[in-house]
């Protein structure tokens, strides 16, 4: 008999699931593109988990995390539901314990973290702008008809340094079109664009702080090998990708929800792999208590409420 | 005549002062999603946050009649002190004739304080301002003391919600008293009340203590800081603001030369890392980080307005301070977004870093 502890990272763009063991090992993992439909992304990843398991294994925890912690949590019967700074964090101090700075691109926010002696010691997160996030590339590489996938190697085959303005979206996109018309190949562009996207994220989430290695780059965009050379040479020192790069904050979940079974001595409130496909109904209405016309959240299982949220003043989420 | 004024706090207050004076006052609605939609249309786009709700309110007060509205003026180099020509120019512009009486510190500019005093105080004779302004200055006090209990006891909670219920009830409890005595029967009810909620026992080591800095308005009016004190403290964490009505009205009533109230000391705190008045309460901002850090606090939640010129120079030292002090410092821009799911997990990852700091691991 195998004990498996789950991780769920639900985030704008893609859904993650992994199942590790005692030791933190990952059994198994999934990365899909939620391509908006986080809930349908999760439930297809458990499908796809649960086939793949010999029948044996027991689900002994599952930790979520990730913008849509809260709902996958309901769903699945989360026994932890993180902030992904947390999971993040918890996961590469695992696979690298000493540590010290974490790049962290994902599809529609970035962060860094600082950790000392396997403590985090501070953090930052862009969310405001979408220059220093992954969305960006994607973007980009639409505009240039390239395949996200080939981007970064793209980008090494560049000859010249192409400088591009980071500071916004807009302004590196009229950039690009004034040195495509200058006659710069597309390789070069990319350069520019992967060098302007981590100087706009050390500009943006490094300021006032001290970054020392190792250095660790994960999330989806870490995949890319042209914003990897850009951070080595941005900070002049080498980036560790992780083997599980894009599935951090599924692992780091997991991990935190094997420490809660353990410290706490509880049993799971894992619902089965067959609670996704329970008839789990998300809505959401106006409030119309007051003036603040709060969108709630409800989420009903067979016509009864299991969770509400996003009430500001607390009348729906602390009455259920 | 009937007045009005800026949502910001304990409102009772500002508005039994008023009514003791013998005028007829239009409470502003609290901030809401209405007030903010209202306020962001009529303001210029590049205007701080606070500017655009005060916008609001004030549309909000006209609309219900109000003919004279009451703020406070700024100090120093921070736009707040030119919030009154705008208002009064966007409200002109949109049909509304009202009167401002806008009171800066007395011992700034005497004449125009008097002046407003003058029309303040309406048919009353001075001794009964004077005591009106004391009964009033007693009532914030007891006030204070009540809110600094609740956000003690909150985190503690066993049934969520249950101490915001009852400062809401304190509130309503101190509407109707107008005597020193009547207050005084207010706030042993409210204590009776407080000492009433069902508390977790927590062991001291356990516990956690969290400061709230930055501009007065964002760090005061809970409805647009997506109730940080609240939501510290269903995490679990002990709060304290930075600024409480008493400790204003204490700063700002007393000459510089003998005054020698918390706020003196804590602007002492911060003249290392902000020698000069550089606006706003970046100064403050400052000296209460290191006052905090001093007392043992577990961190600090910097709040400022989006773009809030003095808070950025404070945000900018607030690293240096962070790391000579050993006091983790979070600090988050408000502005009319209402995705309150990224400042959230914000505030959760640095509740797990200062959890995590005690625990020497990741949390």
């Amino acid at each position: 008999m195998k004990e498996l502890y789950l991780g769920i990272d639900v985030g704008s763009v893609s859904a993650n699931v992994v199942a590790i063991d005692q030791g933190g090992e990952v059994h198994y993992s999934t990365y899909i593109r939620t391509n908006g439909q986080p809930l349908e992304a999760v439930k297809k990843g458990m499908k796809d988990l649960h086939a793949s398991l010999p029948t044996d294994v027991v689900v002994k925890g599952v930790g979520t995390t990730g913008s849509g912690r809260q709902l996958i949590g309901v769903m699945v019967g989360a026994d932890v539901v993180k902030n992904e700074i947390t999971a993040h964090a918890t996961a590469t101090a695992h696979v690298v314990p000493d540590v010290r700075t974490i790049f962290e691109i994902g599809g529609q926010d970035s962060k860094i973290i600082i950790l000392d002696d396997q403590m985090v010691v501070d953090f930052a997160m862009n969310t405001v702008c979408a220059a220093g996030t992954g969305s960006f590339l994607d973007h980009q590489s639409e505009r240039l008809g390239i395949p996200i996938e080939e981007f970064g190697a793209m980008a090494l085959q560049a000859k010249r340094d192409v400088r591009i303005a980071g500071r916004c979206t807009v302004f590196a996109e009229s950039d690009m079109i004034a040195k495509q018309q200058f006659g710069f190949s597309k390789s070069e562009i990319i350069k520019g664009l992967c060098e302007a996207l981590v100087r706009n994220y050390i500009n943006n989430l490094g300021r006032g702080k001290k970054l020392e290695p190792p250095f660790v780059f994960q999330g989806g965009v870490a995949a890319n090998i042209g914003i990897k050379t850009a951070f080595e040479k941005e900070i002049n020192h080498e980036v560790i990708i992780p083997k599980h790069h894009d599935i951090m904050g599924a692992i780091g979940s997991a991990i935190l929800a094997k420490e809660y079974i353990h410290e706490s001595g509880s049993t799971t409130n894992f619902r089965g792999f067959g609670a996704t496909d329970l008839a789990f109904e998300p809505s959401a209405f106006e409030c119309g208590g007051c003036s603040n016309n709060c969108e709630v959240i409800k989420v009903e299982l067979d016509k009864q409420v299991v969770a509400m949220w996003g009430d500001r003043c607390g009348m729906w989420a602390n009455n259920l | 005549m009937k007045i009005s004024f800026p949502y910001m706090g304990t409102t009772i207050v500002y508005k039994k002062l008023l009514e003791m004076l013998g005028h007829e006052v239009i409470m502003p609605p609290k901030p809401s999603q209405k007030t903010i939609n209202l306020g962001v249309k009529y303001s210029p786009e590049f205007a701080c946050f606070p500017l655009k709700v005060i916008m609001g309110s004030y549309l909000e007060a006209v609309e219900q009649g109000a003919e004279v509205l009451i703020t406070s003026g700024g100090h120093g180099p921070c736009r707040a002190g030119y919030y009154e020509q705008v208002h009064r120019r966007i409200l002109a512009e949109e049909g509304y004739q009202v009167d401002f009486l806008v009171f800066n510190s007395m011992f700034k500019d005497f004449k125009t304080f008097k002046e407003n005093m003058l029309k303040v105080k309406g048919k009353s004779s001075w001794l009964k301002v004077a005591h009106v302004l004391g009964l009033i200055y007693y009532m914030t006090k007891k006030l204070d003391a009540l809110e600094k209990q609740v956000q003690k006891i909150r985190p503690y909670e066993v049934k969520k919600g249950d101490t915001t219920k009852v400062w809401e009830k304190i509130q309503v409890l101190f509407d109707p008293a107008s005597t020193k005595k009547e207050m005084d029967r207010a706030f042993q009810q409210g204590q009776e009340l407080l000492d009433g909620i069902l508390q977790m026992t927590v062991p001291e080591e356990r516990k956690i203590r969290i400061g709230i800095v930055g501009e007065i308005y964002v760090v005061m009016e809970s409805s647009i800081n997506m109730k940080m004190e609240e939501l510290l403290g269903n995490l679990g964490a002990e709060v304290e603001r930075a600024q409480y009505l008493s400790q204003w009205i204490e700063y700002n009533a007393i000459p510089k030369s003998i005054n020698f109230t918390h706020e003196m000391e804590i602007l002492k705190k911060g003249e290392p890392y902000i020698p000069i008045n550089i606006g706003g309460h970046a100064k403050q901002t400052v000296g209460h980080i290191v006052d905090y850090a001093e007392r043992g606090f577990d961190g600090v939640i910097h709040l400022m307005p989006f773009g809030c010129l003095p808070e950025l120079v404070s945000q900018s030292i607030v690293p240096k301070i962070s790391e000579e002090m050993g006091i983790p410092v979070l600090t988050l821009s408000i502005d009319e977004q209402t995705g309150t799911a990224n400042s959230l997990t914000r505030v959760e990852a640095f509740l797990d870093l200062i959890r995590g700091k005690r625990a020497k691991k990741i949390s």
